[in-house]
């Protein structure tokens, strides 16, 4: 570790922040014990190839912007029917033992550095729960961040046979005067023929860093949807999981970035096949322009008791400038031969002839690119069934083409 | 990660490969591995000063550089002690640069080689012959219109001598460094061995150089290094198969292997490893193709306990081309990680790699390749395809590609898919009369023949005859 963050972090602040949320005794002890467990963990993996690291994370100074007890921000909550979405204080008053039941459940609190910082610190949280038989269409959840920085937590459990969409936004509220850091973890867990869709849209502003992980846990029968865009951050280091753990469970995972500038998107997606007749289908899709940089993992790991496997695994990186990097490694990671596995992955940069058919018919040049931008994330915003979190990606990409 | 080394069961294949010649050798070096025993073999050889002053310094980089590590999935190596290897013996024959033809090598070794199988090729069809029993080529044989063409195919050793500028210009200092990994500075240190091939300009050998490959002692290592070197315009094929008897006491394999493929010249290299199922295989293999060169792996890793290995190509001038074809198969016990690294360094280069794994009875293969191209490299395009064969639930099958692409206007797809023997294909080969063993051999031949197709007949007839080998009695 070359930073040192936590050196100025105490246990005095991490019992301030779990009192002002009226929080028990267990979670007190799991955020102490991540905070001790600071001075042993390793930063999160990032991919090496000989002589290089794609993503650098030994770089940033997180002291210079972790004030623990500033924690400027607003919340957004909206409740869909039958549905609590709750706030942390709140949930814990409602839902004390269903936390401590799934609360580190899913997302190991100490998996590695950034992920004990945030289990240690986070002063936000939402819960949302799904009762037996419930459908919920139109949950949200709005985070503005107006401090240094943001430490958030979300947990989603649907009980059997429950069905909720949540869409989650991240953004950038007041200015404020230098880096900025943002964390967000988020456990779902579907219960038995389950459903959850969970949207999230990250338009943080470029000077704010960004850690993510949102892992889901699905039973039998059950689906954890994932859909991320990322447009925002300086910095972006997420990853987005599933455990398909009961039989015939299902997980899709849709990602969606655009990076311009000098950002640097390092995106994961990863699902583990632990049963039998599960399916997974991961599809992302980038645009890079300027000098930003992309890093892509995808992982797709068939158990040795995973029969009648189904995974299938597609990036694609629309490269418009030259001076833009795009690194990739879908990797299959496969134990048991009645699978049916693929992936593949693309680089490359807009259609020549595609580019000469539209400036043929007198479109200007300009605007062909950006309508074949534009078109390279039809794909992708079929995928998401959001229609709200569709329109705004939509709008986002059109806003950063015409800038 | 399996580390069990009670893997070997007494079927047919191993038999064939547990046979062992009563070791007579002129010398052997002390186990271990210090700067007097690198002066030993160098004296021993008469090696001029600035290769020993290469070796120590290989032996310098390979103390202080660590195991490989931080690969996903990568093989366990912590039973490699290399202090446990020797590092060189020298088969007792009456001259130095091997034996004039054939029947003048001893009989054991005659007996060795037709013991597994050697097609009769090497005696008949084709030209040159460079048999490496332990660490040195004992059977050469050139023809007269090589010479008169120039082209030199010797040994490595005889080429220090021999060659000297040519190999000082080109041995570990352009391609393969001691310094690109721990067992590349290992090799650089205890080198023996090989085979250096030089074609002038404007040359074609027509007839594929071969080489083979042998281990016979106890806890000894190979350290053999091969140097091609294609000048402008010029064309070679170069094979070379490996088969090793099976002995208690681990071996290590590590080899060594430069290709330098000049303006608009071509090169192939064939390799069918059959190392028996004890032998660590640590090989580092490393080609430069200038200007509209065009360089082309073809690689079979059949046996060995571990293999790592990723043959690369530096794509340094335009228009240059690089493809790779490798077929992997694991039974039990093995642990295959291999693939293919293809830099792309100049514009309109191209490469393509084809990637076929086949895994049973508890074996792992892993495909493992890294597709670089950097900025500036404009118009390069590169197509990968892995496709693997799971035989059972026992065996795993890894694909891990990385792709980092600094320049935009470029081409590049990935793809890769896993999959059960198909059951349909199975049946209807059944139906037509075939057993159920005899209808998987003769997918999986199917599946690796663009691998057999590359290779002359007789390396053909031996790849399948391997596999065959691989798969009898343990289907089903």
């Amino acid at each position: 570790m070359s930073t040192q963050v936590h050196a100025n972090l105490t246990e005095e602040q991490v019992t301030q922040i779990s009192e002002d949320l009226g929080e028990p005794e267990w979670l007190l002890e799991t955020r102490l014990d991540a905070l001790d467990a600071l001075d042993t963990a390793a930063m999160p993996d990032v991919i090496r190839t000989p002589g290089r690291e794609w993503t650098n994370l030994d770089a940033l100074e997180y002291e210079s912007f972790v004030d623990p007890l500033d924690r400027a921000q607003e919340k957004d909550r909206i409740e869909a029917e039958g549905v609590d979405v709750l706030g942390w204080a709140d949930a814990l008053d409602e839902h004390g033992d269903l936390i401590e039941d799934y609360f580190g459940s899913v997302v190991d609190p100490q998996r590695d550095y950034l992920t004990a910082l945030s289990t240690a610190l986070f002063s936000a949280g939402t819960v949302v729960y799904v009762p037996e038989g419930v459908d919920a269409e139109d949950v949200k959840i709005r985070t503005r961040m107006n401090s240094q920085s943001l430490f958030n937590y979300t947990l989603v459990v649907a009980e059997e046979s429950a069905s909720v969409t949540i869409l989650e936004r991240q953004g950038t509220g007041e200015d404020i005067d230098g880096k900025r850091y943002y964390s967000g973890v988020v456990e779902a867990v579907a219960g038995e023929n389950a459903h959850i869709q969970y949207g999230a849209l990250q338009t943080l502003d470029e000077e704010t860093y960004n850690f993510s992980v949102k892992r889901g846990h699905a039973k039998q029968y059950g689906t954890v949807n994932w859909i991320e865009g990322n447009i925002g951050s300086r910095l972006t280091k997420t990853s987005v999981e599933t455990r398909l753990l009961g039989d015939s469970s299902e997980s899709k995972i849709v990602g969606a970035f655009f990076g311009h500038e000098d950002q640097h998107f390092d995106i994961a997606s990863r699902v583990w096949h632990e049963a039998e007749h599960t399916t997974a289908d991961l599809v992302t899709r980038g645009v890079l322009d300027d000098s930003a940089r992309s890093v892509y993992e995808g992982v797709q790991d068939v158990g040795r008791e995973a029969w009648d496997t189904s995974s299938y695994q597609r990036e694609n990186t629309l490269m418009l400038s030259d001076e833009s990097e795009a690194d990739a490694s879908p990797k299959l990671i496969i134990n048991n031969h009645d699978t049916e596995a693929s992936h593949s992955a693309t680089v490359g940069q807009v259609d020549e002839e595609d580019m000469f058919y539209m400036t043929s018919r007198s479109i200007p040049t300009e605007t062909a690119r950006n309508m074949l931008v534009e078109g390279f994330f039809v794909p992708v915003l079929e995928e998401v069934e959001v229609a709200e979190l569709r329109e705004d990606l939509q709008e986002r990409i059109a806003v950063r083409l015409r800038n | 990660m399996s580390s069990d080394q009670d893997h070997l069961k007494d079927t047919d294949t191993e038999k064939r490969f547990e046979f062992k010649k009563e070791e007579n050798s002129a010398f052997q070096a002390e186990k271990g591995l210090d700067e007097e025993t690198i002066r030993v073999i160098s004296d021993d050889k008469d090696e001029p000063e600035w290769m020993l002053e290469r070796r120590l310094r290989a032996l310098q980089q390979f103390k202080q550089m660590p195991m490989p590590d931080g690969w996903p999935g990568a093989p366990d190596l912590s039973e490699v002690d290399v202090d446990e290897i020797v590092p060189y013996i020298r088969p007792d024959i009456e001259t130095r640069g091997g034996a004039e033809n054939w029947d003048d090598l001893p009989e054991e070794i005659q007996d060795t080689f037709d013991k597994l199988g050697i097609p009769e090729a090497e005696k008949n069809a084709l030209s040159g012959v460079g048999a490496q029993y332990e660490s040195e080529i004992v059977y050469q044989n050139m023809q007269e219109q090589w010479e008169e063409q120039g082209v030199i195919f010797c040994d490595m050793d005889k080429a220090v001598q021999e060659h000297e500028d040519i190999v000082k210009e080109y041995f570990m200092t352009k391609a393969v460094p001691p310094s690109d990994n721990k067992f590349a500075a290992l090799h650089g240190a205890i080198w023996s061995g090989g085979s250096f091939v030089y074609v002038p300009e404007d040359t074609s050998v027509d007839m594929p150089v071969q080489a083979y490959f042998r281990m016979n002692s106890d806890g000894m290592g190979q350290f053999e290094h091969t140097l091609i070197v294609a000048e402008e315009n010029s064309e070679v094929h170069y094979i070379e198969g490996c088969s090793a008897p099976k002995y208690s006491a681990f071996n290590l394999h590590s080899g060594g292997v430069e290709v330098f493929v000049k303006e608009n010249a071509h090169v192939q290299y064939s390799t069918v490893q059959n190392w028996s199922k004890n032998t660590y295989n640590l090989n580092t293999k490393r080609a430069i193709a200038e200007e509209d060169a065009t360089m082309e792996w073809v690689s079979g890793s059949m046996g060995s306990k571990a293999t790592m290995l990723y043959p690369s190509t530096i794509l340094k001038g335009p228009g240059a081309t690089d493809n790779h074809i490798t077929i992997a198969m694991a039974g039990e016990g093995q642990n295959i990680d291999t693939g293919a690294k293809v830099y792309h360094n100049a514009p309109d280069t191209k490469s393509t790699i084809e990637s076929k794994s086949i895994s049973k009875d508890g074996g792992r293969t892993n495909y493992r390749g890294l597709v670089h191209i950097a900025d500036g490299a404009e118009d390069a395009s590169t197509s990968v395809e892995c496709d693997a064969l799971m035989f059972d639930n026992e065996s795993t099958s890894d694909t891990m590609p990385y792709m980092e692409i600094q320049e935009n206007q470029v081409d590049v797809a990935h793809e890769a898919t896993v999959g059960k023997i198909g059951d349909e294909d199975v049946f209807y080969l059944q139906s037509r009369g075939l057993d159920d063993d005899d209808a998987k051999q003769m997918i999986v031949a199917g599946f690796i023949e663009p691998l057999t197709e590359e290779l002359p007949i007789e390396y053909a007839v031996e790849m399948n005859r391997l596999i065959e080998l691989e798969m009898e009695g343990s289907l089903g």
